[in-house]
């Protein structure tokens, strides 16, 4: 398939790709790991006159602790999320979400701001990200503002970004003592596999690690967006862990989730499904947070 | 407009004058002639295209020819030693791993994305080195068999 022409644009620093970004606005498409954009250039889907790579800037390589909060920079491929020790450590959900992420072939190319920025329906890293409440900074010449990733993702392909402005990094909070998450996806085969349905929970303990502080449900790909489970967790909120209220949780989500019937599955199942996935999500998150 | 771009390709630097919008694949099997490195659906999905770049194992078609710009790739071609076959390639000849071979060459730059670094993977992680090749004559058994026996004769 051959792919459009377009002005390959190659900035050497974040200061000099907002440059472009704000020359070129709309008639410029940001390139990353490429495993979208370049798919959907050679299908005709899209065809920007300028394709501006962002492999060049080392400020967006890589994590750091800052403030307590890590930043993860928006060119950190999915394998590297996968394997980090860091997040293996403290975001075990991400870690799987990252691990389960098409194939390693795609893995070693996308990166974790594309799969936001790509607002797909069944991405597998914005559940378990939304459940451990991050946030992104996005970027432009006059400067920069931090969005929840719930505010960012507004539809499928639909983001609250400017044109021209660029994911930079990735915010997530030092999780606090007595708290787990888990991300589960349910698909049909192992690998390049878009997910049916998918649920990341997150549970914190209170002090005593006795009742439920807070939670937090996040259900993939049976919506336009990823969804919270709201009336889920705010039944959990107080409430000391158990097989009921796990299980009360899950029909609460499978309530709240929106599925559509495709080729996939049906909705009915995919409605099913959320419900069972909520429940063991919850049951693995809140074993970590017991063990923590 | 084309861009001078620099790559090592099979440890043979080339200094190459490309258009932006020629993906990795195209420069490998067009320009350089390495028609090893296989195009099967040619949007990321088949694994046929795949080379090893910078230590990973990628898919060639989803990479623009103008990205591997100072990057070192390496393709099927460049797999064989002054010896002969590489150890992987023997295995897969011995094991029958080897059907029509179009996806032979990514399967192999895969096995040897893993094994260099992880010498001796179980079964579960070499099935997901190579989750991302599709074989459609289905003959992973024997695949994974020749991987495995390539790991267990390493030292």
């Amino acid at each position: 398939m051959l792919l459009p022409k377009f002005d390959y644009h190659e900035p050497a620093t974040l200061a000099e790709a907002c440059e472009v970004m704000a020359e070129l606005g709309k008639r410029a498409r940001p390139l990353a790991g490429g495993t979208d954009l370049i798919v959907n250039m050679k299908k005709k889907i899209l065809a920007p006159e300028h394709v501006v790579s962002l492999g060049r800037l080392e400020e967006l390589k890589g994590i750091d602790s800052y403030d307590g909060t890590i930043r993860i920079g928006a060119l950190m491929s999915v394998a590297e999320i996968a394997e980090s020790t860091e997040v293996k450590g403290s975001y075990a959900a991400l870690a799987h979400g990252a691990s389960v992420l098409g194939s390693p072939l795609i893995r070693n190319l996308a990166t974790v701001a594309g799969n936001l920025v790509s607002a797909r329906p069944a991405a597998d890293l914005p559940p378990s990200l939304m459940a451990y409440g991050a946030g992104v900074v996005l970027r432009k010449k006059d400067g920069e503002r931090f969005v929840a990733l719930e505010d960012l993702i507004q539809g499928p392909g639909k983001t609250a970004m400017e044109p021209e402005e660029l994911l930079t990094h990735v915010v997530l909070e030092t999780p606090p003592s007595g708290c787990g998450a888990a991300y589960i996806k349910l698909g049909t085969r192992k690998a390049l596999e878009i997910s049916l349905v998918s649920v990341a929970s997150y549970v914190s303990l209170d002090e005593s690690g006795g009742s439920i502080a807070s939670a937090r449900i996040v259900m993939g790909a049976v919506g336009p967006t990823p969804l919270r489970a709201t009336s889920a967790e705010k039944l959990l909120m107080g409430e000391n862990p158990s097989e009921q209220i796990f299980e009360r949780a899950g029909e609460a989500a499978a309530l709240e989730s929106r599925p559509i019937d495709d080729f996939r599955g049906s909705a009915e199942y995919r409605r099913a499904m959320v419900k069972v996935l909520t429940e063991r999500t919850l049951r693995a998150a809140y074993g970590l947070a017991r063990d923590q | 407009m084309k861009q001078i771009i620099k790559l090592t390709v099979n440890d043979q630097e080339y200094e190459l004058a490309v258009e932006p919008n020629l993906t990795l694949l195209d420069l490998l099997r067009y320009d350089l002639g390495l028609t090893g490195t296989k195009k099967g659906c040619d949007e990321g999905d088949c694994g046929a295209c795949t080379v090893i770049m910078d230590g990973r194992a990628v898919s060639s078609c989803l990479i623009l020819a103008v990205q591997a710009n100072g990057r070192k790739i390496l393709t099927i071609e460049g797999v064989e030693t002054e010896g002969g076959l590489h150890p992987i390639q023997q295995a897969f000849v011995e094991n029958g791993a080897i059907q029509c071979g179009f996806c032979t060459p990514g399967m192999i730059l895969s096995a040897k994305a893993l094994l260099d670094r992880n010498p001796h993977p179980d079964e579960q992680e070499i099935r997901t080195a190579i989750s991302g090749n599709l074989c459609r004559c289905t003959g992973y058994q024997k695949i994974v068999e020749a991987i495995e026996e390539v790991s267990e004769k390493g030292s």
